[in-house]
């Protein structure tokens, strides 16, 4: 190079000319969507961040709770010495009563997810994993044990549990409509299944009753599109599913309306009554509305469950 | 062509392709719209839902109208519509088109020329050869196509002045001669011709020979305007017109040049035509002085030569100042020498009277001095001044002249010729010999032609001294051939000198009309009156500026002089321009309409048809109806992609951008240039290009770096740099160029050396820059330099220094005391300080007031150490690690002090800042 023109700073697009580049950039693009999922189900979870998950009660658990009076009937051995040498009296050093619960989640990530029907909209799939993400943040930090079903993630506790999940939630999987993963059940834990249940009903059924036999008890998440709610169409009309395996081709989109709400409003009742059945929960989440209602009411309804299970 | 309801088709059959379109209306509404397609995770729970209803989709009614509409436009489009067919011409004989061509039809000129265009289209059509005549100016006829004669349209102009009898005669002679039939189409103006009334029946016969005459006339009227009169002290305006119509309202303008020499409207009045009036008239009141600015008259809504009125020193009232020698004269009246002056300018001049001393200021035309012997030397001077200045110094002899010993010895500046003692009488009753009659005025004098009346006689007078000169300065002599007045220019003024009395004492030239004649003639009053042809006898005038046909003043050029009779009598004509005349001091404005002058209609033979102009002419539609059909298909898109549920507001935005897209393609103006306006709106740096691309790319980053520098840290805030390109750029918009030298740099062209050494003049600095300061540093010098040294040879550079420790480049923003730039330690050179005055004693800088070096020389490469990338990162390498990065902030530095140097010279001299600087300085 002349000394009238010296090096310059070397540019993204000179380092892209390398020969690692090409495997790094698609590295950098896979790992890309996991810190957002991350951030956001983090901020997502900070907003609920006082949950019911302390037992506020004496018990076993490694956390101080409360000194008490020694009362008849306590072992000698229980006497905490250093605060009965400050009086007379003795005490009794009681820790707080933790118990960890074990929460089990499926998200579909099928191909029927990944469908948004505006562009300001995230997708379904988004909003699931999103959801499910920051109930998982939460449950570790009220110190529970999580994990997917299907023997992928077993139950585990900490941070890096999170981590994993959100690894493996990246992973897109091409069917269709995915059916509720139920194998591998902790037998009386807890289970979040986040779906769009539009698929086959039979295998809900069956993941939802062999699931009620281990004693394993749940919520149901519906995840919908704000236009498979309201079904605005009209005129010659040729309906395809994501991946276009699936059609319905119509003249007058607009008689369809009512047959189609009637036939979404026959699934849910459906869905309800399995639910009661089986001793789960019921949700619904529309995509335009905003993440944290949905947290909100899955937490709610989680410690729900755990009070009923306790 | 087929015609119906003023519309004609070029292709009538075309029209049957319409009997096609009920067909296309069954194909077209069977097609139903395509399916959306909808993407829709839950269509699982729309499987098995039929159709309840079956509905046969069709085309809406009205997408098939608009089709069908937009089909129906292309083929009546094609078909060929044109309205107002004009209605074909049967004859096919060949085709006269005369034009009168004269001032009377330049008001509505583009209206007749596009009659002929049409006329000739029609021509062309029906295949018929056409000749064109002007009767204005006359020329054989030529029969051609009428493709080629449209061509000559263009030259054919009117002319300021009607067909006279020998342009209608020989127009009727190139008549006979031309040996064909034909027929005859005339367009007048409108006016008979004046005095050629019985000429213009005989063109009309011979035309009639060969074949049918029609005539096309002007409607509009015609005005003209006649020559302004001064009466009573205001300017009297008339206006005539050919057919007494309506009531009518004229504005009219008074225009001449204002103080800074612009020509504008001076005065505007109205010239009202009652109805029924053939004339109408407008009194103008307006000062002396902006009457004598007064160069033309002209109504404004009226473009014709006929509507200007020209005005010559008739409207201009002389101011001749009357001095005699005795002052306080009780004697009679009649005796008085001024007395027969007075009455003789009275009517046409402004009189002033008094001393000298008094009236000299006054700048008069014209001072008469009557029987003065003696001046006071100052006024003496003063009235030499004048004279040599353009005035006219009149004197006339007298008792005291006589007497005095003025002008005996030695001729003096304020007189023509040397006088003899005791001057001479004739005839008196101690002479002998009769009193002496004038002698016919010799050629070459100004009364020459004037005629002499009998009782004219000269009893005594002041003789002139023979001399070589006295034959030349005589302008007028006694029978005997003794000098009666006597002539001499000095410098741009004349002093003339009548070797009599002003009054009757010494001779009856005062008494007779000669005399006011011969002032007149000497421009001494203005006649108030036209001249007649016998006044102007013996004169030749020559033309100044004279009138076009649309009443446009133009230069005369070389046109010949006209002999003056002839400018009073004559016609106006190729040889005699209406327009203004100069002979000697003299000036006579030749008008297009004399006084008095009145516009006849034009009147026609009862059996030849006169028609008007065509109002309407054809249109052809075709196009018209072609583009409304794209219109309809491009709405037809947008339907039905509406109708098939294609249309999205985002797909329709992208169209929409895309439609504008194309428009600004299509009428985007050539991307124009920075114009000189823009540059000088906002300072610019400026750099000199080399033709180095490399050189120049680094010159304008390190200008923009320096302008960022500039724009951060002081209230300089430059705009982008500029390259300049010494042979077309205006270098005067830039404050400060900077030029990089080359090897290879051209040599500028003279004309840019010019341009430079304008430049240098007057105020600009050039910043050279040879780069080499790393190389040269040593003493040797480099390539860059000796090119340096050969450019600068043809500029204007002074003396130069290197820049001593106290010059105000190193104080003007930043206190410096080098200039690195990416080289370090090169020499930078300025002007050298004119003088040498020494430093007060602890004060650390000269006093040097004047002057902003010019050039400013050096090596440093400072371009490249100012220059920034687009981001604004530096873009070369200054030094090393913090040192480079102080070096490079120096060089910052220096250009923010080269370009405070520049803007505010030597303000930071000036002996106020003294203190706080030396506060600065820590001293």
């Amino acid at each position: 190079m002349s000394p009238e023109s010296p090096p310059r700073a070397s540019t993204r697009a000179a380092a892209l000319r390398g020969p690692g580049a090409q495997l790094r950039l698609r590295a950098e693009e896979a790992a890309s969507p996991l810190p957002p999922l991350l951030v956001q189900a983090e901020q997502l979870a900070g907003a609920v961040l006082l949950g019911e998950h302390g037992r506020r009660r004496s018990g076993v658990g490694d956390d101080f709770w409360q000194y008490r009076p020694v009362q008849p009937g306590d072992s000698r051995r229980s006497i905490d010495h250093r605060r009965s040498a400050r009086g007379d009296q003795q005490f009794v050093r009681e820790r707080e009563w933790q118990i960890a619960q074990t929460v089990q989640f499926w998200t579909d990530c099928g191909t029927s997810m990944r469908f948004a029907s505006r562009e300001d909209l995230p997708t379904k799939g988004a909003r699931a994993r999103l959801l499910a993400l920051a109930t998982a943040i939460l449950m570790v930090r009220g110190g529970e044990r999580v994990g997917l079903t299907g023997g992928l993630l077993p139950p585990r506790r900490g941070k890096i549990q999170i981590l994993r999940m959100a690894e493996t939630w990246t992973e897109e999987q091409d069917t269709p409509y995915a059916p509720p993963e139920h194998r591998a059940l902790v037998p009386h834990a807890r289970a979040l299944f986040i779906s769009d249940f539009l698929g086959p009903m039979e295998e809900l059924e069956t993941a939802l009753t062999k699931s009620a036999d281990r004693g394993v008890r749940g919520i149901l998440l519906q995840v919908l599109d704000p236009i498979e709610e309201a079904f605005p169409f009209a005129g010659r009309t040729r309906f395809e599913s994501v991946t276009g395996a699936l059609a319905h081709e119509t003249l007058k989109a607009r008689a369809l309306r009512d047959r189609y709400l009637d036939r979404l409003a026959d699934r849910r009742d459906a869905m309800d009554h399995l639910c009661r059945q089986t001793g789960w929960q019921l949700g619904l989440h529309h995509t335009d509305q905003s993440a944290q209602a949905g947290l909100l009411w899955l937490h709610g309804a989680l410690g729900r469950s755990a009070v009923q299970s306790s | 062509m087929s015609e119906s309801f003023g519309i004609g088709f070029a292709a009538p059959w075309l029209l049957l392709a319409l009997l096609a379109l009920p067909v296309l209306w069954f194909l077209l509404r069977a097609i139903p719209p395509a399916p959306k397609r909808q993407l829709f995770p839950a269509v699982t729970l729309l499987l098995g839902l039929g159709d309840k209803e079956t509905q046969v989709h069709r085309t809406p009614w009205w997408l098939l109208l608009l089709r069908l509409l937009a089909l129906a436009a292309v083929i009546v489009g094609l078909a060929g519509p044109v309205l107002n067919p004009s209605s074909p011409q049967a004859s096919t004989k060949p085709l006269l088109l005369v034009i009168d061509a004269s001032w009377a039809g330049a008001a509505h000129w583009a209206e007749k020329r596009k009659q002929l265009q049409l006329l000739m289209k029609d021509a062309a059509r029906a295949n018929r050869p056409v000749a064109l005549m002007s009767l204005t100016e006359p020329r054989p006829l030529q029969f051609q196509p009428a493709d080629a004669q449209v061509r000559l349209l263009a030259g054919v102009l009117p002319r300021p002045w009607q067909p006279s009898h020998q342009m209608l005669t020989t127009a009727a002679r190139h008549v006979t001669e031309a040996n064909q039939a034909f027929d005859t189409l005339w367009l007048s103006d409108g006016l008979a011709f004046a005095g050629a009334t019985e000429t213009r029946a005989d063109l009309i016969a011979a035309l009639l020979t060969r074949g049918t005459i029609e005539v096309v006339e002007d409607q509009h009227g015609v005005v003209g305007l006649m020559p302004a009169v001064f009466e009573d002290g205001a300017i009297l305006l008339q206006a005539t017109r050919a057919t007494p119509g309506a009531a009518r309202e004229h504005p009219l303008h008074a225009l001449g040049l204002d103080p800074g020499g612009q020509e504008r409207v001076l005065a505007t009045a109205t010239l009202q035509f009652e109805a029924g009036a053939k004339t109408a008239t407008v009194r103008l009141s307006l000062p002396t002085e902006l009457r004598a600015r007064v160069s033309r008259f002209s109504l404004a809504d009226v473009r014709s030569a006929g509507a200007v009125a020209l005005s010559d020193a008739r409207l201009r009232r002389r101011d001749v100042a009357l001095i005699s020698s005795q002052a306080g004269n009780e004697g009679l009246a009649l005796l008085s020498p001024l007395h027969y002056l007075r009455e003789a300018l009275a009517p046409s001049a402004n009189l002033l009277e008094g001393r000298l001393a008094d009236l000299l200021p006054a700048k008069p035309d014209v001072i008469v001095l009557a029987d003065v012997a003696h001046l006071p030397a100052d006024q003496e001077e003063a009235l030499v001044d004048w004279v040599t200045d353009g005035g006219l110094l009149l004197r006339f002899a007298g008792p005291r002249l006589a007497a005095s010993d003025t002008a005996r010895d030695a001729e003096e500046p304020l007189m023509p010729v040397r006088l003899r003692i005791g001057g001479r009488s004739i005839g008196g009753a101690m002479s002998w010999g009769d009193p002496k009659a004038l002698a016919p005025f010799a050629e070459g004098s100004p009364f020459f032609k004037l005629e002499i009346p009998e009782e004219v006689t000269v009893r005594s007078q002041v003789a002139a001294q023979p001399d070589p000169e006295l034959a030349n300065r005589v302008i007028a002599e006694l029978a005997d051939g003794t000098p009666l007045v006597t002539r001499k220019e000095l410098g741009q003024g004349q002093v003339v000198l009548f070797h009599v009395t002003a009054n009757a004492e010494w001779s009856s030239l005062p008494l007779s009309g000669l005399f006011i004649k011969m002032l007149e003639r000497l421009a001494v009053s203005s006649a108030t009156k036209a001249p007649d042809a016998t006044d102007l006898a013996g004169t030749v005038w020559q033309p100044i500026e004279v009138l076009d046909g649309f009443g446009h003043l133009r230069d005369a050029g070389t046109q010949p002089g006209v002999a003056g009779p002839a400018l009073i009598e004559a016609a106006s004509g190729p040889d005699l321009w209406p327009g203004v005349y100069q002979s000697g001091k003299r000036r006579l404005a030749r008008n297009v309409l004399p006084d008095g002058a009145e516009l006849q209609p034009a009147v026609w033979p009862p059996d030849i048809p006169v028609r008007a102009f065509e109002a309407s002419p054809e249109r052809p539609l075709g196009g018209a109806l072609l583009s409304a059909a794209l219109v309809l298909m491009a709405l037809d898109v947008a339907a039905s992609l509406l109708v098939s549920g294609l249309w999205s507001r985002s797909k329709a935005a992208k169209g929409a951008a895309a439609l504008a897209v194309a428009m600004i393609f299509f009428h985007s103006p050539p991307a124009p240039a920075q114009t000189a306006a823009e540059l000088a709106a906002e300072l610019r740096l400026g750099h000199v290009l080399t033709g180095d691309s490399s050189v120049d790319a680094t010159a304008a980053a390190g200008l923009r770096g320096l302008s960022d520098v500039l724009r951060n840290r002081t209230s300089v805030e430059p705009a982008a740099p500029v390259g300049v390109n010494l042979d077309r750029d205006e270098l005067a918009l830039f404050s400060i160029l900077y030029w990089p030298m080359t090897a290879q740099q051209p040599m500028p062209s003279a004309e840019a050396y010019g341009r430079l050494n304008t430049y240098l003049a007057n105020g600009g600095m050039i910043f050279f820059d040879t780069r080499d300061a790393d190389l040269s540093g040593t003493g040797r010098a480099s390539p860059a330099a000796r090119r340096l040294q050969q450019i600068a040879l043809s500029l204007d550079i002074p003396p130069l220094e290197t820049v001593p420790r106290d010059h105000v480049l190193t104080r003007t923003f930043y206190l410096l005391q080098d200039f690195p730039g990416r080289h370090l330690r090169g020499m930078v050179w300025v002007e050298a300080a004119a003088s040498e005055p020494g430093a007060t004693e602890g004060v650390p800088f000269r006093q040097l007031n004047d002057g902003v070096t010019p050039v400013v020389i050096g090596g440093n490469d400072w371009a490249s150490a100012w220059a920034v990338d687009a981001s604004g990162a530096p873009m070369y390498p200054v030094g090393r690690g913090y040192g480079g990065e102080r070096q490079r902030e120096l060089a910052r530095r220096f250009g923010v002090n080269l370009v405070m140097h520049v803007l505010t010279g030597n303000y930071k001299s000036d002996q106020v800042h003294v203190p706080a600087l030396l506060d600065r300085l820590g001293q």
